[in-house]
């Protein structure tokens, strides 16, 4: 068994476990043998975790459990007692249980008795917690209001979105590797995701494209410019369908990497010609792997289309050298902006050192017109902002910080985190708003200058993610 | 907790949503039956929302609870509603008062969705796309993940290099030394003309892909050899299968234009061209051809006319497609356009047109000794003289029609032999066929036909036809023919000599015979109302033209 199912089936286990205990405490007396034995053997697997991870924090967020911050998966098999728990937690406003190190069976039982006298409290959870003086290594917390679980869940949301396109993208290209058939069922889910929430709250989807990998470059950027596609297509104004269908595209845009050996895509030094050659092949390629993939409907025509003309510029430059083609694609037009711009401000094998966000659009600028569409381009920069999400940026109170979401009212007051104080020195992050002002109607902070992140080695993702 | 009979309406809906779904797998959405299966279950969740508000449902994988308590239950895995919900991770569903009928047909249609056909299609992605006001689920996407220790382990790798203090402090100290640069890039506001622009440009974006997407495949094919060029040559034929099957005629046409042309450029290299010829073998295959054949029956194709520039490009290897098929077709429509389309193709190759010949159903004989017709080849007496003799008296007919085009002394012997047939038509058919052939041979076989015994006692009609055939012969032995035949006369079966005189003098008419007036004046006083007829009419003719 994969190690991942291992930890699920022991989360469902402890989460099973305490069900049981409340569901046999409140048919028998505390020391009855079936109360005591299931006690017993709650207090075996939390301490075992407990001995492995140091503290174990079990929480209940909207109708589902998390443990250790990782959700627990849905099981038909013991539905029934998590419905049960679920329940019970709710009844008593109890939304997290924390053993902050290990426990033993006298305290279970004390949090037993306090949660089972609990019950028809009118104050559960104070009551709930006054019984559990006791017991110091277990913790209570309340259960969070809606708002909180919102925004809360909103930010999880969007990171698990993220990274299942990533481990999805990874998967299928895997797959296509071996020789092996690829649902395409499983893209439209996380592409209706992705849209869903870049509908939703725009910015912190598109903060996640801040986040490279060099490592897994090829994947990242597969899943970033399909964000940065479907965000400019929202702002472009096309429907759900038109979104997922772009997101999709724009997701498969480089799938013909997958036939690239990949002693060449991951050459550390400069191509020769033919592997250069070899390399610029993967526009062709792409367009065999879509079929081969999904057939032909209209989707995967468009998607085989994007492969084909994503580096073909707008003045019909670039690559591949065709032989009568109108005006490229707008799917096409629209990937090729974001390839470019993700391109940039990645580091990747053949251009280690990227471009600082700011830098990359200013590039851009230049080629709008000739390279890029002119019009695409000015509804992407209006996307982005002046200082898109990544950028390192000092403020005129002499700190730095990076951005970590643009402001849609004001381009030059994105949101930052604040990553050093007035002296240079390292800070703890903190997220502030640019658009903030003092009572005399004075902003309280503004940018003065964008600097290059990748010049001072700063990790985006350590303030990002 | 829901009581006994909000349970048993609960159940009384899932059942009528078990309905729908075969309903709307059954009828086309425009057929009554459809529209009514809609409104029936609309109606039952109206009035279950009326009564108890949403209708909040979870789902197991072979339950459906309302509450805590099962409103549908099957261990089946054919219309087992909870399933198909289950399957794709749907696992609370809430219809919401406010529900519109639209929403309701939207929410059926996308549980009736045959999700065997193995199209990668889910129900999530379906209700999805209808973006449903008052229909809110609750999804499980766990499944969904390719590996769920992938973001823990991401996260992990990302925040694992943290920023060095000292590179901070560096760049902190720098951006105080360098003066504060100007922006390096303005907001440039979006604009009405702006918006304009993008309108037409998505507007344009709204055509068929296809037309791009040949031009795409043919640029790989130009550049590519051997294998790959066999790949991108199937790539083609999938573009063009795709148009077929989703009834893109033009863009099917488009394709086989582009292919044609290549394979006739000369900077194309030779081998390439040949291998060219796949698209077009691909085009003529069978059920090719088939799927072409219900478009044409659907009445979707609009301009039919469009399938004779898709036919202009295929070759022979299509006629026997297009062959099965027009025995298929149901509208005589359909059948018109594929019979021009064999028309065409046959000239290629009449031996695979007389295939057709063979065929069981006498229609499709008929109508390929039709096609012959048309092709008007003369080879094709060969095949057609076997088909004289078929059991169907409307294809022995349809045979002596194209010999009558046809002509030649081939042809001779059947018509004569179709003189003796048991059908009239037929037997009248021949002799138009023979005044067609017009020849000194044909002229004989009638007169003969017309002084033989027998003659006398054929069918006013039937005579009549074989006068008006000798009448095309405007000639004197023909007149002295037909003044010999008004002078005809029997003591014994008048009445029918006297039709024989009528049948002269109509035709003597038609000829415009001025000889014939004191003989036609003298008929014209006959008692016999039908010659006397026939007579005054041959004189008008004769004598004004009428």
């Amino acid at each position: 068994m994969e190690s991942n199912e291992l930890t699920q089936r022991f989360a469902k286990d402890l989460v099973n476990q305490i069900a049981v205990i409340v569901r046999t405490a409140q048919i028998h007396n505390p020391a009855n043998v079936a109360v005591v034995s299931s006690v017993e053997k709650f207090v075996s697997l939390v301490n075992t975790l407990a001995r492995e991870d140091g503290p174990v924090t079990l929480e209940l967020v909207g109708e589902y459990f998390y443990l250790n911050e990782e959700r627990i998966k849905f099981s038909m098999e013991y539905l029934l007692n998590f419905d049960f728990l679920q329940r019970e937690f709710k009844r008593r406003s109890l939304g997290s249980l924390r053993f902050a190190c290990e426990v033993n069976a006298g305290e279970m039982q004390t949090f037993l008795s306090a949660f089972l006298n609990s019950q028809y409290s009118p104050d559960p959870f104070d009551d709930l917690t006054l019984g559990m003086s006791a017991a110091n290594c277990i913790e209570c917390g309340r259960i969070r209001r809606i708002v909180e679980d919102d925004n809360y869940d909103l930010r999880k949301a969007v990171k698990r979105t993220y990274f299942n396109a990533v481990s999805y993208t990874r998967g299928v290209m895997n797959k296509i590797k071996a020789g092996e058939r690829v649902s395409i069922k499983r893209a439209k889910r996380v592409i209706e995701s992705m849209v869903d929430l870049l509908l939703e709250k725009e910015e912190l989807l598109l903060g996640m494209t801040a986040i490279k990998n060099y490592d897994e470059y090829t994947y990242h950027h597969s899943v970033n410019v399909s964000i940065l596609s479907v965000a400019l297509g929202q702002r472009l104004g096309l429907g759900k369908k038109a979104l997922m269908e772009l997101g999709l595209v724009a997701l498969f845009h480089d799938i013909g990497k997958t036939e690239i050996p990949s002693e060449i895509l991951n050459k550390p030094t400069s191509f020769t010609g033919e592997e250069w050659e070899m390399m610029k092949g993967h526009t062709l390629l792409g367009v065999s792997v879509i079929f081969r993939m999904k057939g032909f409907d209209s989707s995967s025509i468009r998607a085989a289309i994007a492969c084909y003309e994503h580096h073909i510029h707008h003045d019909k430059t670039g690559y591949p050298k065709v032989q009568k083609l109108s005006d490229l694609d707008f799917y096409s037009r629209i990937v090729g902006i974001a390839d470019q711009y993700d391109g940039m401000t990645s580091s990747r094998v053949y251009a280690r050192v990227p471009l600082a966000p700011d830098r990359a659009l200013s590039l851009m600028m230049k080629r709008a017109g000739a390279q890029l569409d002119a019009l695409l381009f000015k509804f992407f920069v209006n996307l982005v902002g002046i200082y898109p999400v990544g950028s390192l940026v000092m403020l005129d109170t002499r700190e730095l910080a990076i951005v970590c979401s643009a402001s849609p009212s004001e381009h030059l007051r994105p949101r930052v985190v604040m990553i050093t104080d007035d002296t240079g020195i390292k800070a703890g992050p903190r997220t502030v708003d640019l658009t903030e002002k003092d009572p005399g109607g004075k902003h309280l902070r503004s940018i003065v200058k964008a600097l290059d992140p990748a010049k001072y080695k700063v990790n985006i993702a350590e303030y990002l993610l | 907790m829901p009581q006994a009979e909000e349970i048993k309406l609960g159940q009384e809906l899932m059942q009528s949503f078990l309905r729908a779904r075969k309903n709307l797998r059954i009828y086309p959405a425009n057929n009554p039956v459809y529209g009514k299966t809609v409104e029936d279950a609309y109606r039952k969740v109206i009035e279950y929302l009326d009564l108890y508000g949403d209708l909040d449902l979870k789902l197991r994988q072979n339950e459906i609870l309302l509450g805590d308590k099962p409103v549908f239950q099957s261990v089946e895995k054919e219309d087992n509603l909870a399933f198909i919900l289950f399957k794709d991770g749907v696992r609370e569903l809430s219809l919401q008062k406010g529900l519109a009928q639209n929403e309701m047909k939207g929410f059926l249609e996308a549980i009736s969705y045959d999700f065997d056909k193995g199209d990668d299609e889910d129900v999530v992605t379906l209700f999805w796309e209808r973006d449903f006001d008052h229909v809110k689920y609750i999804v499980d996407e766990n499944f969904l993940l390719e590996d769920e220790t992938y973001e823990a382990s991401a996260t992990m790798r990302a925040r694992e290099e943290e920023t060095d203090e000292g590179e901070l402090r560096r760049a902190y100290e720098e951006a105080l030394k360098e003066q504060a640069e100007a922006r390096v890039l303005d907001i440039v506001p979006i604009t009405r003309s702006d918006l304009d622009q993008l309108v037409k440009e998505i507007e344009k974006d709204s055509g068929d892909k296809i037309p791009r997407l040949t031009a795409i495949l043919i640029d790989m094919l130009v550049c590519s050899d051997g294998e790959a060029a066999r790949e991108n040559l199937k790539l083609i034929c999938g573009a063009l299968e795709y148009a077929v099957q989703n009834g893109l005629i033009y863009s099917a046409v488009h394709i086989l234009q582009s292919a044609r042309k290549t394979s006739e450029d000369p900077n194309v290299p030779e081998t390439l061209r040949r291998e060219m010829e796949q698209v077009f073998l691909f085009a003529s295959s069978p059920p090719v051809i088939k799927r072409l054949g219900e478009e044409l029956d659907s009445g979707n194709m609009g301009d039919l006319g469009i399938l004779m520039d898709y036919v202009r490009h295929l070759g022979r290897e299509a006629i026997s497609s297009f062959i099965t098929i027009l025995g298929e077709l149901k509208t005589i429509e359909a059948r018109k356009t594929v019979i021009d389309a064999l028309a065409l193709l046959g000239e290629k190759d009449i031996n695979a047109l007389a295939k057709g010949l063979s065929d069981p159903r006498w229609y499709v004989v008929r109508n390929i000794i039709y096609i012959f017709r048309k092709i008007g080849d003369r080879r094709a007496v060969d095949f057609l003289i076997r088909a004289a003799r078929h059991s169907d008296v409307r294809v022995r007919m349809e045979v002596i029609k194209a010999f009558g085009e046809l002509g030649g002394q081939g042809v001779i012997q059947t018509i004569r032999d179709a003189l003796d047939d048991p059908e009239q038509s037929v037997r009248t058919a021949a002799a138009r066929a023979l005044g067609q052939i017009k020849s000194e041979a044909a002229k004989k076989i009638i007169m003969n036909r017309l002084t033989a015994k027998e003659f006398v006692d054929l069918d006013f009609n039937e005579k009549k036809e074989f006068f008006e055939v000798l009448s095309s012969w405007n000639e004197s032995g023909v007149v002295e023919f037909l003044l010999r035949n008004l002078r005809v006369s029997s003591f014994f079966r008048k009445g029918r000599y006297d039709e024989i005189k009528a049948c002269a003098a109509y035709s003597l008419g038609l000829m415009g015979c001025k000889e014939a007036l004191p003989s036609l004046h003298r008929l014209r006083e006959s008692k016999n109302r039908l010659l006397s007829e026939y007579a005054y009419t041959a004189i008008k003719r004769i004598e004004y033209g009428k």
